[in-house]
């Protein structure tokens, strides 16, 4: 431990045994923790107490305590455990008495036996609980961790402590069974023990029979703590033991099964699905049959989530996951049936017909079918994105039911039968459901389906693009959905342009996107614009693409929306024209056979914004294009690669947003490496170039940097009051410095060079007068400076927080002492 | 029986990172989700964990309110919409939506710029996030969805910050947020109409105190701060909350235009400019005198203060007003706490002389030349304000958002008064000074309406329960009710089964239907699951639903239906002509469900079409057509149109 938090820790536990002084906010007490956990960890922790014996004495002192206050005694208890978790502390704590309290006994049992807090008056406050449990949870690391815990008898408190009231306490008692279980496992019973249990330690053989008897009982919640306690249990002990274990519980757990209705259903999922992803799972054969009975017995909602974790395992009989795949489908099913206009099989596999209990859940009310709904097409969803989903997949009918769902939602479909009509009146505008399904049709666009299909599905999402009823959440939604239905659309067999389909979805689909760039809701006309930036991107090259966009108001209108009264959709506007004029179709009314005049006039537009909008995210936009335009070697932008640089660099250098002036280092960095070239070679099979230039490259480059004043730029940023952009304006000089060093400067060549007045500027700088321009710069003087500074020591610097003093422990232990007798008033006072 | 459950995730019994789940008639509602500005590691936000265990977070959820933007009650809303994968709806003011982000952009800025954290949310989750925002008005009740719909009320505290109300059915929650009830210089005070919820989750920041006079806390703050400027000192003002800082400027603005000074005031351009931007937007937001005033001169477009530039600061002093609390782990707690050696950003080192106590909150700094003030403009609730919510007079109020010793002691003399009256000087109880007792007395009395079941508090992650006797519409006739209450049925609930034996709400019906001669029976009313009916057999009253009723009396639901008949010149029989009107009506109502059934008789949705020969006229047929009224609109149109005839048959 430092000897400055050595020296102030006996005050500090003066403080805390004092009921006099207030406490400290109990983030300091759970500060003090972390440090003294990090402590316990790095070294000996009986070292620690025999140097510091204060925190033995505070630990007594706190015990002692007329009234203890429950947060200092929840510490207490939480800091004993942590010292007990290595076995020499926690003798040295069973035996050791106080040296000054008058009072003497065993500092453990004291502390988690029934004589300690459990009896007290502190003992209903949760936060006293959670913190004994806490420190038994350090404490019991070994063998006489184990002893101690019977002798005192905590394990009949841990069982009590299960059903708290406190979701935390219940939960923080139900792992602590876990962990006492397995380190009672741990050491000579690990093996294969007998399920009877005969062999097993008497620590472990009384929480299984607690297990047993929980799993007994006729009250749900104790059946659910058992079951919690079984599903961590099977989720991180992989020991042989555990399946003796299994072979033991195996048969209460089968008996749930026969209860009506089953209790605690959601937890015995739970449990099920982690012993098929234990170990054990694989060696049970019983088990499958156990899943399959499951699936059977479960209602469709509470099946789902077992149907889905069934069809993720990885080794499962083919059956079993058939069956798993049917209880999915079923809800989807169901809606087909009810929106088919004639009768015929609707393509499901076998199993997923649209069962009566299925319709019965659909029918008893409209939250029982939302919800089942929404559960089946999101589970539907994980599913599609699995390697391992049920194959052949059921595209088409899974599309149909997708599109089915949107109508029923849109009050578009037609329905032929009572559950289609009761489906008509509880999904109309439901926005759950439309978003799940939204979701859902985007994920189907992995695969493929019917033209015909294919058409419905294009139809239904211009519907919900179109209608005025779309909440904004709903259109956002449609329009990703819509992207990813194009995108994944084929391309015409004849060349690499879109299909006639495609062509013809995006004849009618601009218009729509026109009028949602002109809604009066932002949310509206911003999903509009990232839907245009993003289709742009990847249909930038195709004919049909530019022809219908050109020949539509969307570019003219998106420029329009550079001068929106809300930022965010200012931001979007830029990013979009900035991707629209990468592919020369921001539209003006030259046309594209002028690109000149609008490159310059989008440009100068974006540069205007850059300088003068109020807010950060459209200027962060800007330098993204900017960059983006660098990068891709715009012609525009390389017609005068220089004047574009300059202009950028020195709007960005006097931007109050970090973030603009961290992306234009960002920009300076992608300007250097198109001068120098990459900052090294990432493939490690690649020859070994030379990494510097060459002398007479340099020099002109470090001209060309001097012309721009990226010089200025960057070192200015290095002593930027924002961290990022000094740490990113480090590695920029320090890129240069790596490339200029090995061939020598031209210094060498000439005199050396005037240093002085950059020197003056860096200080001045440092100092935090930002304000001083640095003049003209001569390249050998940038360069014999970026020589002389430690560049590497201030990146290491910069990579601390900002904050890190105050974090320091002993910068903790000095607020909490510094805090003594001011904590006032104010104490409770807060925004 | 029902239940109302309350778990607070964060701010149970201390102050930060709000976060209550109330479970209410089915519904799971998320109150705030905010951060806690003590930690920067995963403590910060709630722990979500308890609610995905439940399965999927939008499955289980039914939506999130956000009661003002202040971060320790919307800090981790985009962690927990784009990263922990919240998917539906957010409920906020106008005002909170809009300055929500500019609050949470700068949280980012802290978290990623100064502490260097990469797993943070980025900007456009936020964007993301925000887009999941459903602004709602004051007083406007929103339809989350067919059972739960909440409604916002006016609470002070900073602009936006709302109280609202979560109703399903007859059973109802409030929940506070923060709120002030002293209207200060820029809002109102907060106000409540009399809902009478069965639980109002009111926060309790000062449970126990009764501050001082704002007038004298103001006054003093504008003495020192001329006295400083008069000696050509500077004074800085660190202020960390949003909303106080506005109040500061239109305090010293007010004094600068009253006193004619001319030093200038900076306020720093960050977080209080941007924000400025919506304070003059959101005008009726304002207390009144800002509303009146505001077409002559917006309060918030300041002559006297201007924006600050980073440039004009070289050395600090010689005073800094805190306006606020601050964190363990800040220079500003540092400060307050009277600490003389600082290093900040590892730049600058200060020392402070040996000073006196610091608990005088007027420590020097730097060499005698600085002084530091504490001062709380601190725009809570206090003790006497605690009480005043009690105006929507609640069934049961639960505590939060305050610590568990005040909460305690705040509800034993509550206790106390709704007794008797206090006992007088008893003092220095529960470890509480003379000071502190007189506080809550004078809070106890000064609660005008105690709740009529229970103050309860509950620290994180604890459960409160509350079981609900929900009112429950009864549709009964008149004469049955008259008849009934003279014999006394009605006075106990005698012979009533189920939960349903609480709070009865008789409803007249209009048209009472013929009852049979020994049982009383009602109307059915339009929605059968909302409401329940007396039956009454063997001289015992039961209330069951309407389809129970209707079974019970074996009897069946009365249904309305629309007549018409028209007649069609067609010399085919009756069946060829039903099978033409299916034909034609098929390929007119494509958007409509049209069946021809095996009897003849032809069917779109609900209407039913029967040709029939005409008694009289055998080249005539009549069209016998019956529809709903929930399908009056279609039945007419379907009638117009068979009564143009039907098409010549190719």
């Amino acid at each position: 431990m430092d000897p400055e938090c050595s020296r102030l820790l006996p005050a500090l536990c003066a403080v805390l045994v004092d009921p006099r002084q207030p406490v400290a906010d109990d983030t300091c007490l759970e500060k003090l923790l972390d440090w003294f956990k990090t402590v316990t960890e790095a070294g000996p922790s009986l070292l620690l107490l025999q140097e510091n014996p204060c925190l033995v004495e505070l630990l007594f002192r706190v015990l002692k305590a007329h009234d203890p206050r429950p947060r200092v005694l929840s510490f207490s208890l939480r800091l004993a455990g942590l010292f007990a978790a290595q076995e020499d502390c926690f003798q040295y704590l069973q035996v050791t008495p106080s040296s000054s309290v008058s009072q003497q006994g065993e500092l453990l049992p004291m502390l988690f036996g029934e004589s300690g807090p459990l009896g007290g008056a502190a003992w209903t406050a949760p936060t006293v609980r959670s913190g004994w449990l806490q420190g038994l949870r350090s404490l019991a690391q070994h063998p006489g961790a184990l002893r101690f815990l019977a002798d005192c008898g905590a394990v009949d408190t841990i069982f009590s402590l299960q059903g708290d009231s406190s979701l935390f306490v219940a939960s923080a008692a139900g792992q602590l069974l876990v962990h006492i279980l397995a380190l009672a496992m741990r050491g000579p019973a690990e093996g294969h023990p007998s399920p009877q249990g005969c062999d097993w330690p008497a620590c472990a053989q009384k929480i299984v029979c607690h297990v047993e008897d929980s799993l007994r009982s006729t009250a749900t919640p104790q059946v659910t703590q058992a079951l919690n306690v079984l599903t961590t249990t099977f989720g991180h002990c992989h020991s042989p033991w555990t399946q003796g274990l299994w072979v033991r519980l195996s048969p209460l757990v089968a008996c749930l099964l026969e209860k009506d209705p089953i209790p605690a259903s959601h937890s015995l999922v739970d449990l099920l699905l982690s012993v098929a992803r234990s170990p054990v799972g694989s060696s049970d054969c019983g088990l499958w049959e156990t899943l399959a009975q499951t699936l059977s017995h479960l209602s469709p909602t509470q099946a789902g989530p077992l149907a889905l974790g069934i069809l993720k395992l990885q080794d499962c009989p083919q059956a079993l996951k058939t069956q798993a795949f049917g209880v999915l489908l079923q809800p989807l099913a169901c809606v087909l049936k009810a929106a088919a206009q004639a009768p015929g099989p609707p393509g499901f596999p076998e199993g997923a017909t649209g069962d009566s209990i299925t319709v019965d859940t659909f029918l008893s009310s409209k939250s029982a079918c939302v919800g089942l709904l929404c559960q089946a097409l999101a589970h539907l969803e994980l599913l599609q994105l699995l390697p391992q989903r049920p194959s052949p997949w059921p595209q088409a009918p899974l599309l149909r039911a997708a599109v089915a769902i949107l109508r029923f939602c849109h009050g578009s479909a037609a329905p032929t039968s009572d559950v289609g009509g009761h489906l008509c009146a509880v999904l109309a505008g439901c926005v759950r459901v439309q978003r799940a399904a939204l979701d859902f049709l985007g994920t189907l666009s992995q695969g493929t389906g019917p033209q015909e299909l294919v058409t419905q599905v294009f139809a239904v999402l211009l519907e919900y693009l179109t209608s005025p009823d779309s909440s904004p959440m709903v259109l956002k939604k449609a329009f990703q959905a819509t992207l990813r239905w194009l995108l994944g659309s084929p391309k015409a067999p004849s060349c690499c342009d879109l299909d006639p389909h495609t062509q013809l979805f995006l004849g009618e689909l601009l218009p729509v996107l026109r009028k949602r760039l002109c809604s009066p809701c932002w949310e509206a006309r911003d999903s509009g614009l990232e839907f245009l930036t993003q289709v742009t991107r990847h249909w930038g090259g195709q004919a049909a693409f530019r022809h219908a966009l050109l020949a539509s108001e969307v570019p003219e209108l998106t420029g329009q929306l550079l001068r929106d009264p809300e930022s965010y959709v200012r931001a979007s506007a830029v990013t979009a024209t900035g991707q629209l004029s990468s592919w020369g179709l921001y539209a003006t009314p030259t046309g594209p056979e002028h690109p000149e005049v609008q490159q310059e006039s989008l440009f100068t537009e974006l540069l205007h914004i850059l300088s003068t909008d109020s807010e950060g995210f459209p200027r962060r936009a800007v330098m993204h294009v900017f960059t983006q335009w660098l990068k891709d070697g715009h012609a525009d932008v390389a017609e005068d690669l220089e004047q574009f640089v300059a202009r950028v660099l020195q709007a960005a250098s006097q931007d109050l947003d970090w973030e603009v002036r961290a992306q234009g280092l960002e920009l300076a960095l992608v300007f250097l490496e198109q001068l120098l070239g990459q900052p090294g070679s990432r493939c490690p099979y690649a020859v070994a170039l030379p990494e510097a230039a060459p002398p007479a490259t340099l020099a002109q480059v470090l001209q060309a940097l001097c012309r721009v004043q990226l010089f200025e730029f960057a070192l200015r940023a290095l002593f930027d009051c924002d961290r990022p952009v000094a740490q990113k304006s480090c590695d920029l000089l320090l890129f240069l410095k790596a490339k200029a060093t090995p061939c020598g400067g031209p210094q060498e060549a000439g005199a050396s060079p005037d240093v002085v007045s950059v020197e003056a500027a860096l200080q001045r700088w440092q100092a935090g007068e930002q304000g001083q321009p640095l003049g003209e710069l001569e390249p050998e003087a940038v360069m014999a400076v970026l020589r002389s500074m430690d560049l590497e020591g201030l990146r290491g610097m910069l990579a601390k927080s900002s904050d890190h003093m105050e974090k320091s422990p002993q910068s903790l232990l000095q607020d909490m002492l510094a805090t003594v007798g001011v904590l006032g008033e104010n104490e409770a006072d807060c925004y | 029986m029902p239940e109302i459950r309350v778990t607070p995730l964060g701010a149970g019994q201390d102050v930060g990172r709000s976060c209550i789940l109330v479970s209410i008639g089915g519904k799971n509602v998320m109150l705030d989700c905010g951060m806690h500005m003590g930690f920067s590691d995963d403590r910060r936000f709630p722990d979500f964990s308890y609610i995905t265990r439940n399965g999927r977070l939008t499955d289980f959820l039914d939506c999130v309110i956000i009661s003002h933007f202040h971060l320790d009650h919307c800090g981790a809303l985009p962690y927990f919409s784009e990263m922990v994968g919240y998917d539906g709806p957010i409920y906020m003011t106008q005002p909170t939506q809009a300055i929500c982000p500019i609050l949470l952009e700068d949280y980012r800025k802290i978290a990623v710029d100064k502490k260097g954290e990469a797993n943070f949310f980025t900007s456009q989750m936020i964007k993301d996030c925000m887009k999941k925002v459903v602004a709602v008005h004051l007083h406007q009740t929103v339809q989350v969805d067919d059972e739960l719909e909440i409604k916002a009320y006016y609470a002070g505290h900073v602009l936006g910050a709302a109280m609202f109300q979560i109703k399903v059915g007859s059973e109802s929650v409030v929940y506070t947020g923060d709120y002030n009830m002293t209207p200060d210089r820029h809002l109102g005070a907060a106000w409540i109409d009399k809902c009478r919820p069965n639980l109002l989750i009111t926060e309790s920041t000062y449970a126990t105190t009764i501050r001082d006079s704002k007038r004298c806390r103001e006054r003093d703050f504008l003495k020192k701060v001329h006295e400083t400027v008069e000696r050509g000192g500077k004074v800085l003002i660190p202020v960390f909350a949003l909303g106080r800082a506005q109040e500061l400027c239109i305090l010293l603005e007010t004094f600068w235009e009253r006193m004619d000074l001319k030093a200038p005031i900076y306020f720093s351009t960050g977080l209080t400019e941007k924000a400025n931007h919506y304070y003059k937007l959101f005008i009726p937001w304002t207390n009144q005198k800002i509303r009146k005033t505001f077409v002559q001169r917006n309060m918030f477009e300041f002559k006297h203060i201007k924006a600050f530039d980073r440039a004009f600061a070289d050395s600090p002093g010689p005073m800094v007003i805190m306006p606020g609390y601050c964190v363990q782990g800040t220079v500003g707690h540092k400060i307050l706490s009277g600490q003389r050696k600082l290093e900040m950003e590892g730049r600058q080192v200060v020392i402070t002389p040996t000073l006196p106590p610091p608990a005088l909150w007027n420590p020097c700094w730097a060499a005698g030349v600085m002084q530091v003030e504490y001062m709380s403009f601190s725009a809570h609730a206090d003790a006497r304000a605690s009480c005043s919510c009690g105006q929507a007079e609640p069934e049961n109020v639960l505590l939060v958002h305050g610590e568990a010793k005040k909460m305690s002691f705040l509800k034993q003399k509550i206790e106390q008064n709704s007794v008797g009256k206090p006992r007088r000087g008893r003092a220095c109880e529960g470890g509480f000074s003379r000071a502190c007792a007189d506080r809550a007395r004078h809070l106890a009395e000064a609660l005008s309406t105690p709740p009529r079941g229970q103050l309860l508090y509950a620290a994180n992650g604890e459960t409160v329960t509350l079981s609900t006797s929900p009112s429950i519409p009864v549709g009964i006739s008149l004469g049955l009710l008259k008849r009934e209450m003279a014999q006394g049925m009605w006075a106990g609930h005698a012979g009533w089964g189920g939960a349903a034996a609480g709070q009865v709400a008789p409803q007249t019906a209009p048209a009472p239907a013929p009852a049979p001669a020994s049982q009383g029976y009602s109307r059915m009313p339009r929605s059968p699951g909302s409401c329940r009916h007396p039956i009454m057999k063997d001289s015992n009253f039961r209330l069951v639903s309407s389809e129970q009723a209707l079974k019970e009396l074996g009897l069946a639901e009365h249904q309305l239906r629309f007549t018409c008949r028209v007649h069609l010149h067609d010399t085919r029989k009756e069946q060829e002509t039903a099978l033409r009107v299916y034909s034609h009506l098929k390929s007119v109502l494509k958007d409509h469900c049209v069946q021809h059934l095996p009897d003849g008789s032809v069917t779109v949705e609900s209407i039913l079409i029967q040709a029939a020969a005409h008694s009289e006229d055998p080249s005539t047929k009549v069209l016998l057509v019956s529809w709903t009224y929930q399908d009056e609109e279609l039945g007419s149109y379907l009638t117009s149109l068979l009564k143009k005839g039907l098409p010549q048959a190719s």
